[in-house]
């Protein structure tokens, strides 16, 4: 027996001396954060004082929320700015790569630069670029094409596309990565074919390239559309949420109840719209992305 | 002709894409050279016509800019040290260890890297709150320790390789500790440098976790208190050289560590 004990302990003592200090840490710092934040959202707790139940006060409290829903749509907004062209951007790159440019891994690595780059340096930048005022530098280039200067981060209809275009640059490295993986697992028969037979370059994108690379445009605007729904480091250190509200994101949204106003059973809630609106995302995912995925 | 047309056409969209990634960063490192005073007068001021140390030299001398520097290190250096360790060898249990539950288990990571993180901050700066770690390091390096995005990333590379090694180091008579540390770290070397400039990068970057737990200015990361300048008058130079010696640990892992960023994002997106 005790032999028996010994050889299994030598056999998987790894599992029990890291796994098990692991687990409880995981409990500690996801499963029970998760839980209890929907505990949260039935209760009233104050910073002091006792928590007291409330039901569904503060749910119904958020189907009436016009800002809520100020918030879901601006985040809607953002991704239909932002979705596509990162998508679009991330392919634009990954042919560029994959075309037997020289310097290959340079270009490689300057475009995945600002994926690896803090938001916040990204953002004192942007702002400087997109300064409303004549000294901006997209003022000043603007104004060799005759265009009056715009107000950019303090206009409402613009801010939130600035923001996008801020993101764009900021994440499209990576979906490049994607992209180039996919690109390179085209059998290279197909293309061979398709130059006998005659086909123009541009046929053969439209043809072989981007029909094959179906799996990929999936996986990326699935993770693209997740990016978009949790975007908040923009919105933070750029306009504040504003102006007028046109930037308020979900996330921005939840942190300002959360953490400025200290509304923080409100923001559970909101956290946990956002997560259902993921979970849904991601369900849409799991289910076709499983069927796609063996194409080639 | 159209040949040469080609060629002109592509080169053309390059010379652009380059200028539009690289222009930031170029104006980040010109505009920490510049006297504050003429930083935001001229919108091509990025192309210098003096070189003023100014703005380090005042970052260096500001005790609270030192400060969050070495916040930033705190928090980045020991959740990656531990994260390389813990996320290979919970990887390697994962891969290649047979115990009741293991398939349950993992089941359960893999729908837990759905929960997105904003959800969870809430109840943690409730607990961190009676834990009484807001405003410790604590907050920031604990929750860090290891993480499932890199137990995944270690198990799938280890999964490719074949168990005949393990097995004999078994026969051998070397005991579990002594096969992870002997055969399969060094083994898995490529994997643990991603999982370690992954968690770099995400913790040196971080704003989100820092602004919720941390409200005292000598807490901040680098990251929060280059935030908490942003957009102030006259700050603009010393905003850029901030940013700049903020950039500089990212961009050297970057530059040497490149193809274990680009690897794992492959593998972590394409099984």
């Amino acid at each position: 027996m005790l032999q028996r004990l010994k050889r299994e302990w030598d056999r998987n003592a790894i599992v029990y001396i890291f796994l098990v200090p692991a687990l409880i840490h995981f409990l500690i710092f996801q499963i029970f954060p998760f839980g209890f934040s929907f505990v949260l959202t039935f209760m009233d707790w104050k910073v002091i004082g006792t928590p007291e139940f409330v039901g569904l006060k503060h749910w119904a409290a958020f189907l009436n929320d016009k800002l809520a829903w100020k918030a879901i749509w601006n985040t809607v907004l953002f991704s239909i700015y932002y979705i596509v062209p990162t998508m679009a951007m991330g392919l634009i790159l990954a042919l560029i790569i994959n075309s037997g440019v020289r310097f290959k891994k340079v270009f490689k690595g300057l475009f995945f630069l600002p994926v690896v780059t803090s938001f916040v340096i990204i953002a004192g930048l942007w702002g400087w670029l997109f300064s409303g005022t004549e000294s901006g530098m997209v003022n000043y280039f603007l104004s060799f094409f005759g265009i009056d200067p715009q107000l950019f981060l303090s206009d409402s209809g613009q801010a939130l596309m600035v923001l996008a275009g801020l993101s764009i640059f900021k994440v499209s490295g990576s979906t490049m990565i994607y992209y180039f993986a996919g690109l390179q697992s085209i059998p290279k028969q197909l293309y061979e074919a398709a130059r006998i037979d005659g086909a123009s370059k541009m046929r053969i994108f439209w043809t072989i390239t981007f029909p094959l690379l179906k799996p990929i445009h999936f996986y990326v605007a699935i993770i693209t559309t997740i990016g978009s729904f949790q975007i908040f480091d923009s919105t933070f250190l750029l306009t504040g949420g504003g102006p007028n509200y046109s930037t308020t994101t979900i996330v921005y949204y939840l942190y300002e109840q959360g953490f400025t106003s200290l509304n923080l059973s409100y923001a559970a809630v909101l956290s946990y719209v956002l997560f259902f609106i993921i979970l849904t995302v991601s369900l849409i995912q799991r289910k076709y992305l499983g069927k796609e995925s063996s194409i080639y | 002709m159209t040949y040469l047309l080609k060629k002109i056409v592509m080169y053309t969209a390059l010379i652009l894409l380059t200028f539009t990634f690289l222009m930031p960063f170029v104006i980040m490192i010109m505009g920490s050279f510049k006297e504050v005073q003429y930083a935001q007068v001229d919108p091509l001021f990025w192309i210098p016509d003096e070189i003023s140390l100014n703005n380090y030299v005042h970052i260096f001398r500001d005790g609270i800019f030192m400060r969050w520097i070495f916040n930033s290190i705190v928090i980045t250096i020991i959740p990656v040290a531990s994260q390389m360790l813990l996320c290979a060898v919970l990887g390697y249990v994962f891969a290649k260890k047979q115990f009741p539950g293991r398939e349950i288990i993992f089941w359960i990571f893999m729908a837990v890297i759905m929960i997105p993180q904003q959800l969870l901050i809430i109840p943690k700066y409730i607990m961190f709150a009676d834990f009484g770690w807001i405003n410790t390091y604590w907050s920031l390096i604990v929750p860090e320790l290891w993480g499932i995005m890199g137990v995944f990333l270690v198990r799938q590379f280890l999964q490719n390789i074949p168990n005949d090694l393990e097995e004999a180091a078994y026969m051998d008579g070397a005991n579990d500790i002594q096969i992870f540390f002997k055969v399969i770290l060094p083994l898995s070397i490529p994997v643990v440098a991603t999982v370690g400039t992954f968690s770099f990068i995400s913790n040196w970057n971080d704003l989100f976790q820092p602004l919720i737990y941390m409200t005292k200015e000598e807490m901040f990361p680098v990251t929060v208190g280059l935030a908490s300048l942003l957009g102030k008058e006259g700050n603009f130079g010393i905003e850029m050289a901030g940013s700049t010696i903020s950039f500089l640990p990212t961009f050297l892992i970057f530059l040497f560590f490149q193809r274990y960023f680009t690897e794992g994002i492959q593998m972590s997106g394409l099984k």
